[in-house]
Protein backbone atom coordinates (compact mmCIF):
# COMPACT_ATOMS: atom_id res chain seq x y z
CA UNK A 1 0.00 0.00 0.00
CA UNK A 2 1.20 3.61 -0.88
CA UNK A 3 2.01 6.05 2.10
CA UNK A 4 -0.61 8.15 3.23
CA UNK A 5 -2.67 6.43 0.66
CA UNK A 6 -6.97 7.44 1.03
CA UNK A 7 -7.90 4.49 -1.13
CA UNK A 8 -6.18 0.79 -0.81
CA UNK A 9 -8.27 -2.59 -2.05
CA UNK A 10 -7.19 -5.62 -0.59
CA UNK A 11 -3.76 -3.71 1.45
CA UNK A 12 -1.61 -6.68 2.86
CA UNK A 13 0.41 -4.59 5.11
CA UNK A 14 -2.62 -2.97 7.42
CA UNK A 15 -3.61 -4.30 10.44
CA UNK A 16 -6.59 -2.58 13.04
CA UNK A 17 -6.89 -3.02 16.88
CA UNK A 18 -9.57 -5.42 16.95
CA UNK A 19 -8.90 -7.52 13.63
CA UNK A 20 -9.33 -11.33 14.10
CA UNK A 21 -6.44 -13.60 12.49
CA UNK A 22 -8.98 -15.01 9.66
CA UNK A 23 -10.33 -11.55 9.02
CA UNK A 24 -9.47 -10.18 6.01
CA UNK A 25 -9.22 -5.96 5.33
CA UNK A 26 -11.14 -5.38 1.91
CA UNK A 27 -11.16 -1.85 2.09
CA UNK A 28 -8.83 0.97 3.55
CA UNK A 29 -10.24 4.90 3.32
CA UNK A 30 -9.63 8.11 4.38
CA UNK A 31 -10.92 10.92 3.77
CA UNK A 32 -9.61 12.70 0.21
CA UNK A 33 -6.14 14.53 0.43
CA UNK A 34 -8.10 17.38 -1.05
CA UNK A 35 -9.68 17.75 2.80
CA UNK A 36 -6.12 18.72 3.57
CA UNK A 37 -5.69 21.66 1.91
CA UNK A 38 -7.38 24.32 4.44
CA UNK A 39 -4.94 23.77 7.04
CA UNK A 40 -2.08 23.61 5.08
CA UNK A 41 -3.16 27.06 3.48
CA UNK A 42 -3.15 28.23 6.92
CA UNK A 43 -0.02 26.64 7.26
CA UNK A 44 1.68 28.85 4.62
CA UNK A 45 -0.40 31.58 6.12
CA UNK A 46 1.21 31.28 9.48
CA UNK A 47 4.76 30.36 8.06
CA UNK A 48 5.06 34.06 6.14
CA UNK A 49 3.46 36.28 8.79
CA UNK A 50 6.23 36.86 10.87
CA UNK A 51 8.56 37.34 7.45
CA UNK A 52 6.04 39.30 5.27
CA UNK A 53 2.61 40.40 7.54
CA UNK A 54 4.19 41.25 11.21
CA UNK A 55 6.79 44.31 9.18
CA UNK A 56 3.62 45.72 7.28
CA UNK A 57 1.54 46.06 10.14
CA UNK A 58 4.00 47.33 12.50
CA UNK A 59 5.03 49.89 10.34
CA UNK A 60 0.98 50.67 9.52
CA UNK A 61 0.67 51.11 13.04
CA UNK A 62 4.06 53.06 13.43
CA UNK A 63 4.33 50.31 16.16
CA UNK A 64 8.25 50.43 17.07
CA UNK A 65 8.52 48.17 20.28
CA UNK A 66 12.56 48.18 21.79
CA UNK A 67 12.63 44.55 23.17
CA UNK A 68 15.59 42.51 24.29
CA UNK A 69 16.48 40.23 21.05
CA UNK A 70 16.54 37.28 23.16
CA UNK A 71 12.51 38.20 23.38
CA UNK A 72 12.17 38.32 19.57
CA UNK A 73 14.43 34.93 19.11
CA UNK A 74 12.27 33.14 21.43
CA UNK A 75 8.71 34.45 20.12
CA UNK A 76 10.00 33.78 16.74
CA UNK A 77 11.26 30.45 17.28
CA UNK A 78 8.10 29.79 19.20
CA UNK A 79 5.78 30.48 16.41
CA UNK A 80 7.73 28.55 14.08
CA UNK A 81 7.18 25.78 16.36
CA UNK A 82 3.79 26.04 16.64
CA UNK A 83 2.89 26.10 13.07
CA UNK A 84 4.49 22.97 12.85
CA UNK A 85 2.52 21.53 15.90
CA UNK A 86 -0.70 22.78 14.35
CA UNK A 87 0.10 21.04 10.39
CA UNK A 88 1.38 18.25 12.90
CA UNK A 89 -2.12 17.26 14.76
CA UNK A 90 -3.89 18.60 11.65
CA UNK A 91 -2.31 15.80 9.58
CA UNK A 92 -2.46 13.33 12.26
CA UNK A 93 -6.13 14.00 12.55
CA UNK A 94 -6.63 13.07 8.66
CA UNK A 95 -3.81 10.19 8.85
CA UNK A 96 -5.68 8.69 11.94
CA UNK A 97 -9.18 9.20 10.94
CA UNK A 98 -10.04 5.67 8.85
CA UNK A 99 -12.22 3.86 7.69
CA UNK A 100 -12.49 -0.37 6.82
CA UNK A 101 -14.01 -2.77 5.20
CA UNK A 102 -13.28 -6.19 6.08
CA UNK A 103 -14.84 -9.73 4.58
CA UNK A 104 -16.73 -9.41 8.58
CA UNK A 105 -17.79 -5.66 8.90
CA UNK A 106 -17.31 -2.34 8.46
CA UNK A 107 -15.43 -0.09 11.18
CA UNK A 108 -15.03 3.12 11.82
CA UNK A 109 -11.83 4.97 13.92
CA UNK A 110 -12.11 8.85 14.59
CA UNK A 111 -9.51 10.41 16.42
CA UNK A 112 -11.36 14.00 17.10
CA UNK A 113 -9.46 16.86 19.04
CA UNK A 114 -6.35 14.97 20.09
CA UNK A 115 -8.37 13.56 23.30
CA UNK A 116 -11.58 11.68 21.70
CA UNK A 117 -11.06 8.41 19.95
CA UNK A 118 -14.50 6.67 18.34
CA UNK A 119 -14.21 2.89 17.30
CA UNK A 120 -17.65 2.21 15.61
CA UNK A 121 -18.03 -1.21 13.95
CA UNK A 122 -21.07 -3.14 11.90
CA UNK A 123 -21.29 -6.62 10.54
CA UNK A 124 -21.94 -7.02 7.08
CA UNK A 125 -24.95 -8.77 7.93
CA UNK A 126 -26.58 -6.24 9.86
CA UNK A 127 -26.35 -3.55 7.35
CA UNK A 128 -29.86 -2.33 6.50
CA UNK A 129 -29.26 0.09 3.36
CA UNK A 130 -26.11 1.91 1.89
CA UNK A 131 -25.72 4.92 0.00
CA UNK A 132 -23.99 7.96 -1.01
CA UNK A 133 -24.02 11.63 -1.52
CA UNK A 134 -21.81 13.35 -3.59
CA UNK A 135 -21.84 17.53 -4.26
CA UNK A 136 -19.93 20.38 -4.76
CA UNK A 137 -17.01 21.55 -7.24
CA UNK A 138 -14.34 20.10 -5.43
CA UNK A 139 -16.21 16.79 -4.61
CA UNK A 140 -17.17 16.55 -8.58
CA UNK A 141 -13.56 17.27 -9.43
CA UNK A 142 -11.77 15.04 -7.64
CA UNK A 143 -14.73 12.40 -7.07
CA UNK A 144 -14.94 12.12 -3.81
CA UNK A 145 -18.46 11.94 -1.06
CA UNK A 146 -19.84 10.60 1.55
CA UNK A 147 -21.37 7.01 2.53
CA UNK A 148 -23.90 6.34 4.31
CA UNK A 149 -24.40 2.96 5.83
CA UNK A 150 -27.80 2.18 7.50
CA UNK A 151 -27.60 -0.46 10.04
CA UNK A 152 -30.50 -2.71 11.77
CA UNK A 153 -31.23 -2.10 15.48
CA UNK A 154 -30.06 0.25 17.70
CA UNK A 155 -26.89 0.73 16.77
CA UNK A 156 -25.88 4.13 14.86
CA UNK A 157 -25.43 4.92 11.26
CA UNK A 158 -21.86 4.98 10.01
CA UNK A 159 -20.63 7.65 7.93
CA UNK A 160 -17.66 7.34 5.96
CA UNK A 161 -17.13 11.66 5.29
CA UNK A 162 -15.24 12.82 2.09
CA UNK A 163 -13.60 9.22 0.71
CA UNK A 164 -12.38 9.15 -2.41
CA UNK A 165 -14.56 6.73 -5.03
CA UNK A 166 -17.52 6.43 -3.21
CA UNK A 167 -19.74 4.38 -5.58
CA UNK A 168 -16.90 1.79 -5.30
CA UNK A 169 -17.04 1.75 -2.06
CA UNK A 170 -20.89 1.35 -2.07
CA UNK A 171 -20.94 -1.29 -4.53
CA UNK A 172 -17.92 -3.42 -2.92
CA UNK A 173 -19.75 -3.28 0.29
CA UNK A 174 -23.13 -4.30 -1.65
CA UNK A 175 -21.22 -7.10 -2.85
CA UNK A 176 -20.13 -8.28 0.71
CA UNK A 177 -23.45 -8.29 2.14
CA UNK A 178 -25.47 -10.29 -1.01
CA UNK A 179 -22.37 -12.83 -0.36
CA UNK A 180 -23.02 -12.43 3.18
CA UNK A 181 -26.08 -13.48 3.02
CA UNK A 182 -25.83 -15.88 0.52
CA UNK A 183 -23.45 -17.68 2.65
CA UNK A 184 -26.15 -17.09 5.65
CA UNK A 185 -28.95 -19.14 3.64
CA UNK B 1 10.70 56.79 14.31
CA UNK B 2 11.52 56.48 18.02
CA UNK B 3 11.77 53.21 19.64
CA UNK B 4 8.90 53.18 22.45
CA UNK B 5 11.31 50.83 25.50
CA UNK B 6 8.52 48.74 27.48
CA UNK B 7 9.34 49.06 30.62
CA UNK B 8 10.99 46.13 33.33
CA UNK B 9 7.30 45.42 35.32
CA UNK B 10 6.10 45.04 31.29
CA UNK B 11 9.38 42.84 30.91
CA UNK B 12 8.84 40.46 33.08
CA UNK B 13 5.25 40.01 32.71
CA UNK B 14 5.67 39.20 29.20
CA UNK B 15 8.50 36.95 30.85
CA UNK B 16 6.17 34.94 33.01
CA UNK B 17 3.38 35.05 30.68
CA UNK B 18 5.85 33.73 27.67
CA UNK B 19 7.00 30.87 30.13
CA UNK B 20 3.59 29.49 31.46
CA UNK B 21 2.75 29.88 27.15
CA UNK B 22 5.60 27.60 26.72
CA UNK B 23 4.93 24.79 29.57
CA UNK B 24 1.62 24.12 28.35
CA UNK B 25 3.08 24.42 24.51
CA UNK B 26 5.13 21.53 25.93
CA UNK B 27 2.23 19.54 27.36
CA UNK B 28 0.29 19.62 24.07
CA UNK B 29 3.44 18.21 22.30
CA UNK B 30 3.16 15.77 25.17
CA UNK B 31 -0.28 14.84 24.72
CA UNK B 32 0.73 14.34 20.94
CA UNK B 33 3.03 11.69 21.36
CA UNK B 34 0.65 10.25 24.17
CA UNK B 35 -1.75 10.35 21.10
CA UNK B 36 0.35 9.09 18.75
CA UNK B 37 1.15 5.95 20.84
CA UNK B 38 -2.18 4.88 21.12
CA UNK B 39 -3.27 5.73 17.31
CA UNK B 40 -0.24 3.20 16.49
CA UNK B 41 -1.73 0.54 18.58
CA UNK B 42 -5.30 0.73 17.06
CA UNK B 43 -3.72 1.02 13.67
CA UNK B 44 -0.46 -0.63 12.43
CA UNK B 45 0.74 0.89 9.06
CA UNK B 46 4.03 1.77 7.50
CA UNK B 47 3.91 5.60 7.55
CA UNK B 48 3.99 5.36 11.32
CA UNK B 49 7.62 5.89 12.20
CA UNK B 50 7.96 8.87 10.19
CA UNK B 51 5.09 10.49 12.02
CA UNK B 52 6.10 9.42 15.32
CA UNK B 53 9.95 10.98 14.09
CA UNK B 54 8.66 14.33 13.72
CA UNK B 55 6.48 14.14 16.55
CA UNK B 56 9.41 13.47 19.06
CA UNK B 57 11.41 16.32 17.55
CA UNK B 58 8.77 18.32 18.05
CA UNK B 59 8.51 17.43 21.61
CA UNK B 60 11.79 17.97 22.14
CA UNK B 61 12.36 20.93 20.09
CA UNK B 62 9.24 22.48 22.50
CA UNK B 63 11.70 21.19 25.91
CA UNK B 64 14.63 23.13 24.62
CA UNK B 65 12.78 26.22 23.76
CA UNK B 66 11.02 25.87 27.31
CA UNK B 67 14.56 25.43 28.67
CA UNK B 68 16.30 28.41 26.07
CA UNK B 69 13.01 30.49 27.33
CA UNK B 70 14.10 29.73 31.25
CA UNK B 71 17.38 30.80 30.95
CA UNK B 72 17.63 33.52 28.08
CA UNK B 73 14.45 35.59 29.17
Amino acid sequence: MRPLTAFAVNPTDVRFETQEEAEKVILFLRQHFIVNIPWMLITFFLFITPTVIFPRLFHAVSLNLMLPTPYYAIGTIFWYLATFGFALASFIGWFFNIYIVTDERIVDIDFLYLLYKKFSEAELAKIQDIHYTSGGILATIFNYGDVVVETAGEAPNIIFEAIPFPEKVVETIRELTESEEAESI
Amino acid sequence: MTPTVIPAVALMTLKILGIVGLCIYTVFAGVLVRQEQLMAHVLEEQFQPIIRMFILVHLVASLLLLICAIILL
